[in-house]
């Protein structure tokens, strides 16, 4: 493995601050921010590593879709400002969390792993001949996998209209009494 | 100065935060972002290794991590949107139809 150039710590910052931010903010757009920040420092480490098309898809798909989704779904889904609660207790979950990492990362730094000499010089060709012939029944498996979740995503955020749980009672009122009104024009 | 183990330890460093995330924090939308983290914690460690090894199988279950995870998120915000319709809360506590 060739060296990585130093100033890939920045990125590791960015993406650490971003991490940081993401689960700390109270307001719920901030941490989205915060998730995005993380994110696009991710998307930069991946070039320093030598995947620029990784780095690209990244920057597409988390920053550009799934943070942008999850703006909208604060849109539909929350008011901002209320407070979250909930028991403080749950923040001795840090401690064996903490002890997790501990473990994990003082193995990783001890280890040494097999690290080879040959460049990273790694070609999009290669990924997909490998992705579309070696392993083709993951990806074929994985676009349905994709098809399945948007058909799925799309009926569970569907407003039911048949029993219209989510309309107030002025609405159902006022629904009833068109219906009244079209079937009066109806038998006239 | 080969990076792998350092980046190793930051892509434990990024799940841990995902993992605490997921458990300290009671808004869904927070859990959502937390498990984004760590697939992504995921992702930062596939690319690491297939630098370090030479093989370019890593970036080929990079780009299936990205893939699940959209497939992931879109059903997860949709199912905060149903849920906050008929519960009009995001509190993870409060989501318990199916205990009673």
């Amino acid at each position: 493995m060739d060296a990585v150039h130093p100033s890939a710590w920045a990125f590791v910052v960015v993406a650490l601050g971003g991490a940081l931010l993401s689960v700390s903010l109270r307001n719920i757009l901030h941490a989205i921010f915060g998730l995005a920040l993380a994110l696009f420092g991710i998307a930069g480490l991946f070039l320093y590593l030598g995947s620029p098309f990784v780095a690209a898809m990244e920057v597409l798909i988390y920053v550009g879709g799934i943070s942008v989704a999850m703006v909208f779904a604060v849109m539909l889904a929350y008011s901002l400002g209320k407070k979250e609660g909930g028991s403080t207790r749950r923040f001795l979950a840090v401690v064996p969390v903490g002890g997790f990492f501990g473990v994990v990362g003082y193995a990783l730094l001890r280890a040494s792993f097999a690290v080879t000499s040959k460049t990273g010089s790694w070609d999009l060709k290669l990924v997909g001949r490998k992705l579309l012939l070696d392993y083709n029944v993951v990806f074929e498996a994985l676009s349905v996998v994709l098809l399945l979740a948007i058909v799925g995503a799309i009926i569970i955020a569907r407003r039911d209209e048949k029993t219209g749980d989510d309309k107030t009672a002025d609405e159902k009122a006022a629904s009833k009494g068109n219906d009244a009104a079209s079937a009066e024009e109806r038998a006239s | 100065m080969t990076m792998i183990n350092e980046l190793l330890v930051f892509a434990a460093v990024l799940f841990v935060i995902g993992v605490i995330g997921v458990i300290i924090r009671r808004n869904t939308l927070i859990v959502l972002m937390s498990v984004e983290l760590m697939l992504n914690a995921a992702n930062l460690t596939f690319i690491a290794f297939s630098r370090a090894r030479g093989d370019v199988l890593g970036h080929g279950f990079t780009l299936m991590i990205i893939a699940l995870a959209a497939a992931e998120a879109a059903v997860g915000l949709a199912i905060v949107v149903a849920v906050f319709r008929s519960h009009k809360t995001v509190n993870v506590d409060k989501f318990n139809l199916m205990k009673r």
